[in-house]
């Protein structure tokens, strides 16, 4: 990985550690500015092999090799057309041989070697199997279908399971706060030692607990063997104690032991500013109003007028 | 807000008679604690009286006005209130013997700088103190922890000047009254002449404003009587009119009753007081000089300053004892 670099502005993975490989369909590397720039206009030639390339269809490098990359293109392509089963052949012999063939075709334009013949050669391929192809594509989709639904019912599965187990787990709730109360009771009302009474509850929780445990054999697997969820993320989540919601409650305004005084609704609009300094830019700028003060000496005036000794 | 402060919880006081027995109560805590070996004829002589304690309160009052007055950098009206207030708050729970009123007038008014951000420093301020102005900053800086202590830290002071503003703002906008601001010289004269009573630790500061504005108003020869009756009160029942007629004319007749103290019966007053008071207090006195220099010496902060604590602890329980009920 130290030596991956970018042919064309030489920066390596170690200059510039988020450097992102990209590679066309002719397998040619090039780094991710190197694309952004070359590719302006959403095709160009490949710096090196100088064929016609999209932008779109540059990805990310996955393996350190770019002829594999090249070669898994191509496959890929080869593969649409070349979709025969096992089932379509008379013999294993001829199986082998159209396998065979399929390889050859890759090797062959992944190392560039007589490509127009090759090419030639899907062409005549494609024409001869026209039937066949578009045959076997549906039968494809239909299996992907297939599986889909497969899926589908497993999530369902683990949906029932996941239900199963909350329902479970508020029933041991519920009954510890019944055994809970049962206890208090017990201990309110019976004559016994209290300490008998703990401890006989004590074991019988510790019975049920058992008890419990045997009763619920826990369904760890599909019928066809296969196990839910990977791993041993089997325990169900925590679930976390809320208390009650926060409730607002307006303040409540002290006795101001005086007369209301105006609001500020009041001050600015029965002429009170008219009798204290206006306030300028800055101070208004800096958040100040003429109303502040105002309202304060009125308060400050008509509270306490009702005190009484 | 007044109404919900620790001013009018725990400083505001129902009637001068209880103000009054709360200074004899603590000047005779003072006479019983250290005159325990003179006789009853003598201590008479030798001790203060509650009312000469409060004649001479009375003139240091006059002090702390002029003092005041005379302060640079000129000194806004709120830290002068608040001085009053610390200065009357001190002398409800303390003697005058116990601590000389020279002291604390100094250190209320530096408090109240503090307090209503009215920002000099400890140098400046002695710089308005005649004398040896180490000795006054090391005696102020001394005795705030202390006042505080005796304050309950209850430090906000409600005072009448921002209600006075109020009454004028509301009078101009609501009342025909012509040009109120000729009332204001009449006001001002009032308000400095009620921080010489004890009307500050029976009223509300409101009352007190009104009862300012209503008097600079009679002086002018107008009559506010309609607005007080019609605009403050027109929601309120005629029970709450009739306290606050009653608390105005209580005011306006405290104010009437200022007058400055013989000045040859106080000297006699600071005479006695000099004898009398109590020497561990006295910056002066041998034995003060003595335990400071123990202070120093042994380093010992916590134990010695906890031995003096002891010596106030009269004080702070009943300081305390308001919050109480």
């Amino acid at each position: 990985m130290d030596d991956q670099a970018c042919p064309r502005c030489k920066t390596t993975k170690y200059r510039n550690p988020s450097l992102k490989l990209m590679v066309n369909v002719c397998g040619h590397v090039l780094c991710e500015s190197c694309v952004d720039l070359l590719f302006l206009k959403g095709s160009g030639t490949c710096p090196d092999c100088n064929i016609l390339l999209r932008r779109g269809n540059f990805r990310v490098q996955l393996f350190e090799d770019p002829m594999v990359e090249k070669e898994v293109d191509i496959r890929k392509r080869v593969l649409r057309d070349y979709n025969k089963k096992e089932e379509d052949f008379a013999t294993l012999r001829d199986y082998n041989d159209y396998l065979e063939e399929i390889e050859t075709i890759v090797y062959n334009l992944t190392n560039n070697i007589d490509v127009v013949e090759t090419n030639k050669r899907i062409e005549q391929y494609k024409k001869e199997n026209k039937e066949l192809i578009m045959k076997n594509k549906a039968k494809i989709g239909r299996e992907a279908v297939q599986l889909e639904e497969v899926l589908e019912k497993e999530k369902e599965l683990e949906e029932l399971r996941r239900q199963e187990l909350s329902r479970l787990e508020q029933e041991a709730k519920k009954q510890k706060i019944r055994e809970k109360e049962a206890l208090i009771d017990e201990l309110m009302f019976a004559d016994g030692d209290a300490k008998d009474i703990l401890n006989t509850f004590a074991q019988n929780m510790a019975n049920k607990q058992e008890e419990l445990a045997s009763a619920v054999p826990l369904v760890t697997q599909f019928s066809s063997g296969v196990q839910f969820t990977r791993g041993a993320s089997n325990q169900p989540i925590p679930i976390i104690e809320e208390g009650p919601l926060y409730k607002y409650e307006p303040l409540a305004v002290p006795d101001r032991c005086g007369p209301d005084a105006p609001s500020i609704a009041n001050i600015v609009n029965c002429g009170y500013l008219k009798h204290v300094r206006a306030e300028n830019e800055c101070e208004k700028a800096g958040g100040y109003s003429a109303t502040l003060p105002c309202l304060r000496a009125l308060q400050d005036a008509l509270a306490g007028l009702y005190h009484a000794s | 807000m007044f109404s919900t402060s620790s001013q009018r919880k725990f400083w505001t006081f129902s009637d001068e008679s209880e103000l009054a027995r709360l200074r004899e109560k603590h000047n005779l805590n003072y006479i019983s604690k250290h005159g325990a070996h003179i006789d009853e004829y003598q201590r008479y002589n030798f001790f203060l009286s509650p009312d000469e304690e409060r004649l001479l309160l009375k003139q240091y009052e006059l002090h702390l006005k002029e003092f005041c007055k005379r302060f640079s950098p000129p000194m806004p009206k709120g830290v002068v209130g608040t001085a009053f207030h610390y200065f009357k708050r001190f002398y409800l729970y303390n003697s005058t013997m116990d601590y000389h009123p020279k002291e604390i007038l100094a250190t209320c008014v530096y408090l109240a700088c503090k307090v209503e951000e009215f920002n000099v420093s400890i140098g400046q301020f002695v710089a308005n103190i005649k004398g040896d102005r180490d000795k006054a900053s090391d005696i102020i800086l001394n005795n705030e922890l202390l006042l505080m202590q005796q304050l309950n830290y209850h430090l906000t002071i409600h005072n009448p000047f921002r209600p006075v503003e109020g009454f004028l703002i509301d009078i101009k906008t609501r009342c025909s009254l012509a040009n109120p601001e000729r009332l204001r010289s009449g006001i001002d004269e009032f308000l400095e002449k009620v921080f010489l009573t004890d009307a500050c630790l029976l009223y509300a500061p409101s009352q007190i404003a009104l009862a300012a504005v209503l008097h600079a108003a009679s002086k002018e020869q107008e009559n506010l009587d309609s607005y007080v009756t019609e605009m403050l009160f027109r929601d309120a029942g005629p029970d709450k009119l009739a306290i606050l007629i009653e608390a105005v004319r209580k005011i306006r007749s405290l104010v009437k009753m200022v007058e400055s103290p013989a000045r040859e019966r106080v000297r006699v007053i600071e005479k006695k007081l000099d004898r009398c008071r109590n020497q561990e207090n006295n910056p002066d006195s041998e034995i003060y000089k003595r335990r400071m220099r123990e202070l120093l010496d042994e380093d010992d902060m916590p134990h010695v300053s906890s031995n003096r604590m002891s010596l106030d602890t009269s004080g702070v329980t009943q300081v305390l004892s308001p919050s109480a009920s």
